[in-house]
């Protein structure tokens, strides 16, 4: 549970509230002034999608079978039917199946 | 023939016409932000600190990101290092926008990407590019995928609660599919498979050998190098 006194969860969401908004911000800043490469574009493009691929794989790495079918459930009908809510459901759908029958 | 450009607008009329097109896609944020809620209930995150999230940070990824790194103390440098990571994209959007907003005073310009997420960055530019110059289409995508995201939310904290073991109906991968949506179910390009990879496995060791949560910062940061480096590679071995 999470025990984190207040101010520090404050501290943290508007950490979060500044970024987020201020590279919101920043983006129309920079253009009034330079306009962004081609490098650039593909570097921030890239990490911020690795970003994510970063936080997922430990979690699959280190779960159990429900949650390495869940991934890989949910990741093929990501590519390949593009819905993200039947994306979603099927992963759930596969751990819950996978520890129905194995637990 | 060169069509002659409507000049920018901003009024109620066309925040209407933003609020209704992006309806069929708030249902499905409702959707999100009800699976927010589960899973922030189920992290041991706070109902009042999820929902502040929600209604100011207001993006998805970095929310569901920051509830895998809720732990007491909270590890403030990692988490902005995160969220960071994941809002530089946020940075470009706005960018491809300033041709449109440019009209407007900078006060304005400002407010006006206050709601700028994915989804109406989208089809507002989709719009520009078909000749609309009304910025309510931006405006009011925003403010149907804020009331869906916030309200997605408090639906999600009221009865996430109720359910005792979670991992039994799957509720624990909702994280785990949701990003995973967002990476592969976008726009995968075989090009970013090697970036991709990259980051898996420098995230992996970093994981095992490296302090905790920097591992992300690492796999992001290589993702975005590898990919910087490829495209020159081929360049350099098909030009020789």
């Amino acid at each position: 549970m999470s025990s984190s006194p207040v101010w520090q969860s404050l501290i943290a969401i508007m950490l979060m509230v500044a970024i987020a908004y201020g590279s919101r911000v920043l983006g129309l800043l920079i253009m009034s002034r330079v306009p962004l490469g081609p490098r650039v574009r593909l570097f921030v493009d890239a990490m911020s999608s690795s970003v994510l691929i970063a936080v997922i794989t430990p979690i699959i790495v280190h779960g159990d079978g429900g949650v390495r079918l869940a991934a890989i459930a949910a990741g093929t009908v990501a590519v390949v039917m593009r819905n993200p809510l039947v994306s979603i459901a099927m992963g759930m759908l596969s751990a819950a199946g996978w520890r129905w029958w194995f637990t | 023939m060169k069509v002659k450009e409507n000049p920018t607008r901003l009024d109620i009329t066309g925040t209407w016409k933003g609020i209704r097109m992006m309806m069929p896609l708030a249902v499905f944020t409702i959707a999100f932000g009800l699976a927010f809620g589960v899973a922030a209930v189920h992290q041991g995150v706070a109902g009042w600190e999820a929902m502040l999230m929600s209604l100011f940070v207001f993006a998805a990824p970095s929310q569901f990101a920051a509830l895998e790194m809720w732990h007491s103390p909270l590890p403030l440098l990692a988490l902005a290092a995160v969220t960071l990571a994941i809002h530089t994209r946020h940075m470009l959007m706005s960018a491809a926008l300033y041709p449109w907003l440019k009209a407007l005073p900078q006060r304005q310009q400002f407010a006006m990407v206050i709601l700028l997420t994915d989804s109406n960055w989208a089809m507002a530019l989709g719009e520009y590019q078909r000749g609309e110059r009304n910025l309510g289409i931006l405006l009011g995508g925003g403010i149907a995928l804020w009331g869906a995201w916030v309200g997605g939310t408090a639906i999600g904290l009221a009865f996430g609660g109720g359910i005792t073991e979670p991992e039994r109906f799957g509720l624990d991968v909702i994280m785990l599919c949701f990003l995973l949506m967002i990476v592969v179910g976008g726009n995968p390009r075989a090009a970013m498979a090697l970036p991709w990879l990259a980051a898996a496995a420098s995230a992996l060791m970093a994981y095992w050998w490296l302090p905790p949560y920097l591992h992300v910062m690492v796999g992001a940061l290589t993702g975005g190098v590898v990919a910087v480096l490829l495209p020159g590679h081929w360049l350099r071995e098909s030009a020789s």
